[in-house]
């Protein structure tokens, strides 16, 4: 092979490596990239192919990669709840994710000398905010809708369903979320065990 | 006491404006087939108006009719189903489970009202479309059936913020699409065991009729409108 073409694909492939700062379209365009609605130009709720099938039916998912390498296992030590930035949850359907802004609500004055504290305060003084991975997801063959907020009335605790945040950095998949763990739970604790409760 | 939810259609309110078909398929998803398959009975509407004409041209009066899933008490579509997709719940919703349906298409031959749709194709939504998809309501895909649910998910969202608040749910905490929609205020979705509702007070009104009721379905939605179209405007 000769050498001038070596190090064309050399110098390409390192500058293709080369984390460049995105403008916000890029970065919105990545965002939408990531997002559960997959990479095609139409949006159909099938599979995109015979691998994705595959990697359903036998429940293999890729763990979800966060932009920012966030420790619950330190934040939690600090006598944190997880309502403090999971907002939203004993109210409505959702846990919230946080924002750039809850974080730098402590982070202006706590732990500032800390380098992604301070890129933190970089990407909140450029307007830029995080682009959170999903952990728990369903599939969408799934048809699941799930409300956090009867669950947090009925004292079910966080920990059920995520696993002990204490012990975890990075959240990770820890509880597998088949129907049954749900069913047994409901049986037990006599909440309504029709379709419906879920499923719509 | 369990709610037992049901909906009152006042015809000689309503004028057709189809607010109701628009806010419908925006709640809940629902696909668009386009003119060839739409030509071919593919289209899915859980909520249509029906015209009728009366008289010749021009005498002519027509009147409107909103017809939905009924949600019967005793609905034929929930005896057929060979997979329990198709069930009544405690609150008297006629359910349809999509991962219970194999599409069989039973229901939809048995429903009086024929206000089930099979899903022939997988939707599809042209970028950025899919961006107003309701994420409260599922994306159903080819193969199963689908049909009008009350809304169920405003059922359950209605529910659980009066619970938040901590107050019994009152009358007109929960609106579908389409009640919500209608400028007319023609329809009218309430709980039926609630004797103070208005929905259960107008279900008794001497203006009420339900459609086909003499199959023995038992619908929960009541038409209202004058007993006969040629009576003289009395009212």
């Amino acid at each position: 092979m000769p050498a001038w073409l070596v190090l064309t694909v050399l110098a390409l492939s390192a500058a293709s490596c080369v984390d460049a700062p995105f403008s916000e379209r890029q970065q919105a365009e990545r965002v939408l990239q990531r997002s559960r609605w997959g990479t095609s130009s139409v949006y159909t709720p099938a599979r995109t192919g015979l691998a994705d099938a595959a990697r359903t039916h036998f429940g293999l998912r890729a763990d979800p990669v966060q932009p920012f390498a966030y420790s619950h296992r330190v934040h939690l030590a600090q006598e944190m709840a997880c309502v403090d930035c999971h907002q939203g949850v004993e109210s409505g359907p959702r846990a919230g994710l946080p924002g750039m802004n809850t974080c730098m609500t402590c982070h202006a004055a706590i732990a500032t000398e800390k380098p992604l504290v301070q890129t933190m305060a970089k990407m909140q003084a450029e307007g830029r905010d995080f682009a959170w991975a999903r952990v728990y997801d369903y599939a969408r063959e799934a048809h699941v809708r799930f409300e956090h907020a009867p669950h947090i009335r009925a004292k079910v605790e966080c920990s059920t369903c995520h696993g002990d945040m204490r012990q975890q950095d990075v959240a990770t998949r820890v509880v597998d979320m088949d129907m049954a763990f749900c069913v047994n739970c409901h049986t037990q604790k006599q909440a309504s065990n029709d379709c419906l409760t879920c499923h719509y | 006491m369990a709610h037992r939810w049901g909906m009152v259609v006042d015809l000689d309110k309503c004028t057709g404006c189809e607010a109701c078909v628009t806010a419908c398929h925006a709640e809940n998803n629902i696909p668009t087939a386009g003119a060839t398959e739409a030509g071919r009975g593919r289209a899915m509407h859980w909520l249509r108006v029906e015209r009728y004409w009366e008289g010749d041209f021009p005498d002519v009066k027509v009147k409107f009719k909103p017809v939905m899933c009924q949600h019967c008490d005793n609905a034929p579509c929930e005896a057929v189903c060979p997979t329990y997709a198709s069930h009544q719940t405690d609150e008297g919703l006629n359910a349809q489970v999509y991962n219970r349906c194999i599409g069989t298409r039973y229901c939809a031959n048995a429903c009086s009202y024929n206000v089930r749709f099979f899903n022939f194709f997988n939707p599809q939504w042209e970028k950025p479309l899919q961006l107003q998809l309701n994420p409260d309501v599922s994306v159903r895909e080819v193969g199963v059936m689908e049909k009008c649910t009350f809304c169920v998910q405003r059922i359950k969202s209605g529910k659980s913020a009066a619970k938040a608040d901590g107050r019994e749910l009152k009358d007109g905490d929960i609106q579908p699409a389409c009640v919500q929609s209608c400028p007319a205020g023609a329809i009218i979705f309430g709980d039926l065991n609630d004797h103070e509702s208005r929905a259960a007070r107008l279900t008794h009104s001497p203006r009420g009729t339900k459609l086909l009721e003499d199959e023995g379905t038992e619908p929960k939605v009541t038409y209202l409108q004058r007993q006969s179209w040629n009576e003289p405007d009395t009212q």
